[in-house]
């Protein structure tokens, strides 16, 4: 079934919220979503309802910015370098794991439910067993420091939908490409342009990759981040997606936003590829839809708030997106 | 009623008898000078003056470090950001978790958590922050280098008196540094491309000995001037040329290679870390004040990323000068302090940045001798809005910082007439964080 | 002269001295005689010999610093030192006096008093204005009142209007800048208390002068004056007041129908601002200007004296190296000048000729009080209030850039055809503006600081811009000259004397002992003689 067009794109839900969220997941044909927030607490909430009230579930100990639904669990990471799966059904915390000796950035669940992987700072990504919470790879590919000696920061993970490969994307624009079952490094890719070292001016960094998706065939991979930024103290670099041809290794397109400013926080693929969505923002936020085998931008929309993460149910009729201060629901088709 | 002129101090007048001196035995004829060329220069009398020198170190963390990612976290709170505050080696003390090696140092730090300075703005607030207080209208008052200069520096020292290191460009014009009324004479030596001051070495087309023989020269011919005349600038403009020869000689103390490298690991291979660590070979030598300015760390967007970025430097290299010059004996005599334009905002912004914040913010000082080591003075609210208890301003803090160095802070420059004390009337130092 | 008196009643009061308006000379005798009249008198009270009067090269070197802001070229010096004509030195001022060299010099000095803490944005328009002005012999209120009153339309005047706009977004530092300039009253320290020390400043005198310069706002890079506005402050006791536009002396000027606009009348006045804004041209001038309102009042009358004395202080300062009244900006009655009589006869003298500078500054520099050596033979220096010895004036970074231009430079090719030289002089002059820029602008207690003697001694810029030896420079001439020619050459370059026996003796030693790199000494002797004070200050 083709997905429905970005032209139909209509925002029908706009909740505030008094916390950050940085991770939505919905729980699938159900209207029950999953949010990490800034509170450092995980709460469930019916979208169908009149009022967004959402129920808090756990909490962890600082911001929880992710979560991932494997199965009837729930996952979330923290920068409290913990994993704590809930059991949706029974309600409870089935465990915590300290997964990472530094910030957790995200945890995401294998197309089958069956694998959880999380991406922290320590520079590691870790595949979990979904079910017992075993650490079954520890991969290792990404440098601890930046070429300018200063910490560097492991953002963004995905997996093919086939869910044989990983990508994890890192703050200097390095991506690397993981056999999911040897837990080997496949190949290394590069989009420098996510990263800026003010050298002269500030003597500190910006950017980074935020977001990876690979294309439904798997053979392209979509980084979301950032172009360069002349003052780092903003987040005034363009809305930034580059795609790369896996086979080949190159870079195929690069698309800056010409509208937009602010970091590409998530990215997904229409399940036909006819187009690929990023989400992110700065100040204020926004969703760019673009054709990526036409190599053009589709749409460009203003949201309300700085988005950190968005959820779309499997028909591609709806998208709830969470991020700074609010909630908000969009309809396709 | 006698009245007071500037530069009628007590150094001054002895300097100009020292002047008097030095002319009256100039009178001697310039052909017996010759004979002892490298003798010429005045005997320091002021030396004896000087207190047993007391030296700063002043880390500007230029744009504004958070103090809630700093010194004054504020976990579990809407305001309070993602990282968590950690224990340290005074009890119930806790800073960041970004500075574990700081909160096993504490007991040599004092932190001051009730600033409230009022401005908001990089280059207000700088003025403010180097100073002490706002310039008046038409009265521009020194920073604090210049009065470290001016208090602590030899009339005729082989170091320089006043080093500031700001090597981004990002705020430099508005933090330079400023001898305001004290003039060119304590103005600092400013490094803003690299760590190697200007002018430091000679230029490739004159000997060492023609270079030294030519400031001979230059020495006798001033005297000749001199006989008769009697003037400060005149003065100054002698010690001046007199010092360039030291201060070339003080050019290796500005080259980290010097060190041993098991040294300059321990410090670390940035920026700021070489800094540090050329700011302790000058406060060993002597220099009374060296700024190494950290910019830029106005994180509008960001912020958690920037602080994370950037504290752990901060919490290293700073840990690492306490221990090094703790172990050079050194730390009685060097105060380190940390300060800024101001702090930021509690308010977490969309960008996930925080915004400046004059009225909430903190500084810390370490050594010197005269500061309570794990003392905290002040305090914020739940969420670090406001200041609740034991407010300090740039004024009381100046004044602290000037008792701690055994500087009368109510001492008067002039200014024609005009008596200046080195802080406003009426501001008073924190007694309690002074030993 | 009701404030006159009043001035002199608070000076007698505090001096004990017993001259009144009545007894000053009379205005007829000329500016010099007056000068060494009221000078010799407290000479001869302290009962001190002055020092001699400088010889011919001492003095032609003090005069083209202090009138042209450069030294004199070789030629120039030989010329005066060699003319017996006994009007040399009259002939010598009015030379300097018409030369273009005048009015960039002076300009340069009224920029760096309009802005002392170093040149502000568009500093190049603020000196155009004031060379047009030094050249077309704009008296001094005049000047003010182009300052104070700009007209923006002209385009002619546009760097008249930088003092305002720069300072247009701080009115207390408007406030406190126009009154030390132009009035030398510093009126800071009444911003927050009354004055701790001098009694003539209270909160009404600063709150007073900011009530006629508070309304001044910018528009669009164009100055504006709204017609209403009132100061309020709070005293240091009591209740909140309401400042009345008041002059230093007290004088205060009504503003009767000062109310806040009505809605209307905002709108009218937004939209009125905006097409100024948009047309970009000046936003209209209100019937009621409260800055045209202080010029008025502050040249009216006995108000005046202020106005008038802060000029004669401010120009005795520049020639004299000090005032008559010390700082420049605290003229109050606690502050007394060291020669009261000889300030009231020039500030009423000033006045009465219509704040003409140049007859003014003719005046200062024929004095006998003037051609002071800076030299006394003597162990105890006379007070310096006394102005028996010539100061030491440090020069400015432009006369210092300017002069090494000159002392670098070929003496031969700096004669000739006046007209020529001149314009080598303006070319030299330009070229030296860069590297005038690296050096510290003098103030008073100034001090010389290592930075600049690391700069002369280490700096590229010093050999590259000065010291070097291409065509038709000092050392170039000097190569082909014997060691002992060339110490004299050489030390007439810098210093437009000849060496002392001493002198050359230890120069020529100095060359003699780099022999077959005697251009490389000839190099480090001018540059010993160029850093030293006699080169560096005017003496």
């Amino acid at each position: 079934m083709p997905a429905p067009s970005p032209d139909t794109l209509k925002q029908a839900k706009d909740f505030q919220l008094p916390y950050i969220a940085f991770g939505v997941a919905r729980l699938p044909e159900s209207d029950t979503v999953f949010l990490g927030a800034s509170d450092f607490k995980v709460y469930s909430a019916n979208l169908t309802a009149g009022k967004l009230e959402p129920k808090e579930l756990y909490a962890h100990e600082s911001y929880v910015t992710g979560v991932a639904l494997a199965g009837k669990n729930l996952v979330s990471c923290s920068y409290d370098g913990r994993l704590i799966w809930w059991d949706i059904d029974a309600a409870k915390q089935i465990r915590s794991v300290e997964a990472h000796s530094k910030w957790i950035r995200k945890v995401i669940a294998s197309p089958d439910g069956k694998l959880v992987v999380s991406v922290a700072d320590d520079m590691a990504c870790k595949v979990w067993d979904a079910a017992t919470g075993k650490l079954i790879h520890d991969l290792r590919g990404h440098p601890e420091k930046t070429p300018n000696d200063f910490p560097s920061m492991l953002y963004a993970v995905a997996f093919s939908a086939d869910g044989k490969q990983l990508a994890t994307g890192d703050k200097t624009g390095r991506v690397v490409i993981w056999d999911v079952a040897s837990g080997k490094e496949l190949s290394a890719l590069e989009s420098p342009g996510m990263y800026t070292w003010d050298k002269v001016q500030r003597l500190h960094s910006i950017g980074g990759i935020r977001s990876l998706a690979f294309s439904p065939d798997g053979k392209q991979l979509a980084v979301g981040g950032m172009g360069k930024v002349g003052n780092i103290d903003h987040l005034e670099g363009k809305a930034r997606i580059e795609v790369f041809d896996l086979a080949g290794g190159k870079s195929q397109w690069m698309y800056e936003s010409d509208k937009f400013k602010g970091l590409v926080n998530r990215l997904e693929w229409a399940s036909d590829g006819s187009w690929l969505l990023g989400a992110g923002g700065a100040g204020e936020g926004f969703f760019l839809f673009n054709d990526v085998s036409a190599k053009k931008s589709l749409r460009q929309e203003k949201l309300p708030m700085h988005v950190h993460d968005f959820a779309i149910n499997a028909d591609a009729t709806e998208i709830v997106s969470a991020g700074h201060n609010k909630l908000t629901i969009h309809r396709l088709g | 009623m006698p009245r007071s002129h500037f530069c009628r101090s007590a150094d001054h007048d002895l300097n100009r008898r020292a002047f008097l001196g030095g002319a009256a035995a100039a009178g001697a004829t310039l052909a017996a000078d010759m004979t002892q060329l490298n003798a010429l220069a005045a005997p320091d009398l002021s030396k004896t003056l000087k207190k047993s020198q007391k030296r700063v170190i002043l880390l500007w963390l230029a744009g504004g470090a958070s103090q809630l990612e700093t010194w004054d976290p504020k976990p579990g709170v809407s305001t309070g950001g993602p990282f968590r505050a950690i224990k340290t080696d005074v009890p119930g003390v806790m800073i960041s978790e970004l500075m574990p090696k700081m909160a096993q140092r504490m007991k040599t730090t004092c932190v001051i958590r009730g600033l409230d300075t009022k401005n908001g703005d990089h280059g207000g607030a700088a003025k403010v922050m180097m100073r002490g207080r706002r310039d008046e209208a038409a009265l521009r008052y020194p920073d604090l280098g210049a009065v470290l200069a001016r208090e602590m520096g030899l009339a005729e020292s082989k170091v320089p008196d006043y080093v500031t290191f700001y090597t981004q460009t990002e705020g430099r014009g508005m933090a330079p540094g400023d001898a305001g009324f004290l003039g060119a004479r304590y103005a600092p030596m400013e490094l803003t491309t690299n760590n190697h001051p200007e002018f430091i070495q000679k230029l490739g087309d004159i000997t060492d000995l023609d270079h030294q023989e030519r400031a001979d020269l230059r020495t006798l011919l001033s005297k000749q001037f001199e006989k008769g005349r009697a003037s400060e600038t005149l003065n100054s403009q002698n010690e001046a040329y007199q010092r360039v020869r030291g201060i070339m000689a003080s050019e290796k103390l500005f080259d980290i290679s010097e060190e041993p490298q098991k040294v300059r690991d321990r410090y670390g291979p940035t920026q700021f870390a070489q800094q540090c660590l050329i700011a302790r070979r000058l406060v060993e030598a002597g220099v009374p004040f060296v700024r190494v300015a950290r910019a830029w760390w106005d994180s509008h967007g960001q912020n958690f990323e920037t602080h994370q970025e950037m504290v752990p430097e901060l919490d290293h290299v700073m840990a690492t000068l306490i221990d090094d010059l703790s172990e050079r004996g050194l730390l009685d005599d060097v105060m380190i302090v940390t300060l800024a334009e101001f702090g930021r905002t509690p308010r977490i912004n969309a960008s996930l940045g925080r915004d400046h914040f004059a009225s909430a913010w903190s500084s810390t000082l370490t050594g010197g001798g005269g500061i309570k080591g794990g003392s905290v003075y002040g305090k914020t609210d739940k969420e670090g809005m406001k200041v609740v208890a034991e407010n300090v301003d740039a004024g009381s803090l100046f004044a602290t910082i000037y008792s701690a160095m055994g500087i009368n802070p109510h001492k008067n420059y002039y200014v024609g007439s005009r008596p200046i004390p080195l802080v406003n009337p009426g501001v008073e130092a924190i007694e309690d964080v002074l030993k | 002269m009701r404030l006159l008196s009043f001035l002199i009643a608070a000076i007698v009061g505090l001096n004990g001295a017993t001259a009144f308006a009545a007894d000053l000379l009379p205005e007829s005798k000329p500016i010099p005689d007056v000068i060494d009249h009221y000078i010799q008198a407290a000479i001869t009270e302290a009962g001190i010999t002055p020092a001699g009067q400088a010889d011919d090269a001492t003095l032609i070197r003090r005069l083209t610093l202090d009138l042209v802001g450069r030294i004199p070229t070789m030629a120039e010096v030989d010329a005066y030192v060699k003319s017996t004509d006994a009007n040399k030195r009259v002939q010598l001022v009015d030379r300097l006096l018409a030369s273009p060299g005048f009015a960039r010099h002076q300009a340069a000095l009224f920029e760096a008093m309009f802005n002392p803490e170093g040149s502000a944005k568009n500093s190049g328009a603020v000196r155009e204005y004031l060379i047009d002005a030094m050249k077309a012999a704009k008296p001094w209120d005049r000047i003010f009142r182009e300052v104070v009153l700009p007209d923006e339309s002209d385009a002619k005047l546009k760097g008249a209007a930088e003092f305002l706009r720069a300072r247009v977004a701080d009115a207390d530092k408007l406030t406190n800048d126009v009154s030390v300039t132009f009035f030398g009253v510093n009126v800071s320290c009444a911003q927050c208390h009354n004055h701790p020390l001098v009694m003539d400043w209270t909160q009404d005198h600063f709150f007073g002068m900011k009530a006629f310069l508070a309304r001044t706002f910018d528009n669009g890079g164009f100055l504006g004056e709204r017609g209403y506005g009132t100061i309020k402050y709070k005293p240091a006791t009591g209740p909140e007041r309401t400042a009345k536009m008041m002059f230093l002396t007290g004088t205060v000027v009504e503003d009767a129908a000062n109310k806040e606009p009505t809605p209307a009348e905002q709108k009218a006045e937004k939209a009125a601002l905006e097409k100024a804004k948009a047309a970009k041209t000046p936003p209209p001038v209100p019937k009621f200007s409260a800055r045209t309102k202080l010029v008025e009042v502050a040249l009216k009358d006995a108000n005046a004296d202020f106005f008038a004395r802060n000029i004669v202080n401010r120009m005795w300062h520049r020639f004299y190296g000090a005032g008559i009244v010390n700082p420049l900006d605290q003229m109050h009655s606690e502050n007394p000048p060291s020669h009261p009589n000889l300030l009231n006869w020039l500030a009423r003298d000033v006045a009465a000729n219509g704040y003409d500078l140049r007859r003014l500054t003719r005046g200062l520099v024929l004095s006998k009080a003037y051609s002071r050596s800076s030299s006394y033979d003597s162990k105890s220096l006379p007070d310096s209030k006394l102005f028996a010895v010539a100061r030491l004036k440090p020069m400015t970074p432009d006369q210092l850039a300017t002069s090494l231009k000159i002392a670098a430079t070929d003496a031969a090719t700096l004669e000739g055809k006046p007209e020529d030289v001149e314009k080598k002089l303006e070319q030299l002059e330009a070229s030296a503006r860069g590297f005038a820029r690296l050096i510290a602008q003098p103030g008073d207690n100034f001090q010389i600081g290592v930075g600049e003697a690391l700069l002369f001694s280490n700096g590229e810029r010093i050999n590259k811009e000065f010291l070097t030896d291409g065509n038709g420079t000092t050392l170039a001439r000097a190569k082909a000259m014997k060691p002992a020619e060339a110490v004299t050459f050489l030390v007439k370059s810098a210093y437009g004397r000849s060496p002392t026996a001493d002198e050359a003796k230890v120069l020529g030693d100095y060359i003699e002992k780099r022999k077959g790199r005697e251009a490389e000494a000839h190099r480090q002797v001018l540059w010993a003689l160029v850093t030293g004070p006699e080169f560096r200050f005017s003496y």
